[in-house]
């Protein structure tokens, strides 16, 4: 038995300890990929808290043979965030440049910044499934059948909306 | 960052069948349009093949070079300290899954690490309690009935109340 598997049987038989351990172990991946998606800290919370407690309330729905708890919390992730998204295409805002710690934030020449800054736009105007796909792919470190799995589609077609992604990207900021 | 020409080259590699341990010129193109410039990214099992068939291409070389901005770029983009953020949802959540009293006294009952069938015969288990609790206080209390020493008096009473003429007859 995986340890996924471990700990998940004791969530389903409510060990309330076994969540509170699972809750730590996901917490930071999903907040930081929630906050790639939506731009900022209010809605991440607000998405990350629902995902969280789906893995308490909804525990008995992960099947060991489909998908790594990691993994299945992630695609709860992108479909609430998608979700989010659809219906309020307004709230995406950006808080990237502003509200980073000075620890977090290495020192950019200003050009950099720029690129960055553009960069940043252009990913905010991906339509939301080719960002989903980059940021998984990029930053959340799953393989192309784990994203594949995330998102609900095959590998053929993720690779089509990564390229598309991908693209988008180098000709936005070639402008 | 026009690579028209690089996708040419690599089209043209393709025609012409050049594959180095299975990777083709196009496929090499899909993996890096896809996964960027950083084989770590590369799916596993062609990375192999795509860094041989890299090794030997200046095309796929080119190609690579024509990705790596974006994905320095994407690595350089950090996300804010979330901590706070993340301690607030965990408070949230603890309490929001916190056992109720109920929950605990059947937890003290029976445990919850068999589960099963728990949803059906632990309700049911929770409705018998108030009969159990009666058969205890009846028979604890008596209600009235003092000893058993007086019952042979009760049913020589109840016997004298009986109407014996049907079975006279």
């Amino acid at each position: 038995m995986t340890d996924d598997e471990v700990l998940m049987r004791a969530i389903q038989a409510g060990d309330s300890h076994a969540y509170n351990s699972a809750v730590r172990q996901h917490i930071k991946p999903l907040s930081h990929y929630a906050f790639r998606m939506l731009g900022n800290s209010k809605d991440t919370e607000d998405i990350v808290q629902e995902t969280l407690l789906r893995l308490w309330t909804h525990a008995q729905s992960w099947k060991p043979d489909k998908a790594g708890v990691s993994t299945w919390l992630h695609r709860i992730a992108h479909n609430l965030c998608i979700d989010y998204l659809r219906k309020d295409k307004s709230s995406v805002s950006s808080e990237l440049s502003e509200d980073l710690e000075s620890s977090d934030k290495p020192a950019q020449a200003p050009e950099r910044e720029e690129r960055l800054e553009a960069l940043r736009e252009a990913l905010n105007a991906l339509p939301e499934r080719q960002r989903s796909a980059i940021i998984l792919s990029h930053y959340q470190g799953f393989s192309n059948r784990e994203i594949a799995e995330v998102m609900g589609i095959t590998v053929d077609a993720l690779e089509s909306i990564l390229a598309r992604a991908r693209r988008g990207l180098r000709a936005q900021l070639s402008e | 960052m026009n690579d028209a020409p690089q996708e040419r080259e690599l089209v043209t590699g393709t025609m012409r069948g050049q594959d180095h341990m299975n990777m083709t010129a196009q496929r090499f193109e899909q993996i890096v349009t896809a996964y960027g410039s950083e084989a770590a990214r590369w799916p596993a099992q062609e990375r192999e093949a795509a860094l041989h068939f890299l090794k030997e291409s200046l095309a796929a070389q080119s190609l690579v070079e024509g990705y790596r901005e974006l994905d320095a770029l994407l690595d350089a983009m950090p996300v804010p300290a979330l901590a706070q953020m993340e301690q607030r949802v965990m408070r949230s959540l603890r309490e929001k899954t916190r056992d109720s009293f109920l929950d605990k006294v059947l937890d003290w009952l029976i445990p919850r690490q068999q589960r099963g069938m728990a949803w059906a015969w632990r309700p049911a288990l929770v409705a018998c309690l108030p009969l159990v609790c009666g058969i205890y206080m009846a028979n604890f209390y008596s209600f009235g009935i003092d000893s058993v020493e007086n019952s042979w008096q009760e049913e020589l009473y109840l016997i004298s109340m009986n109407d014996y003429a049907e079975i006279t007859e």
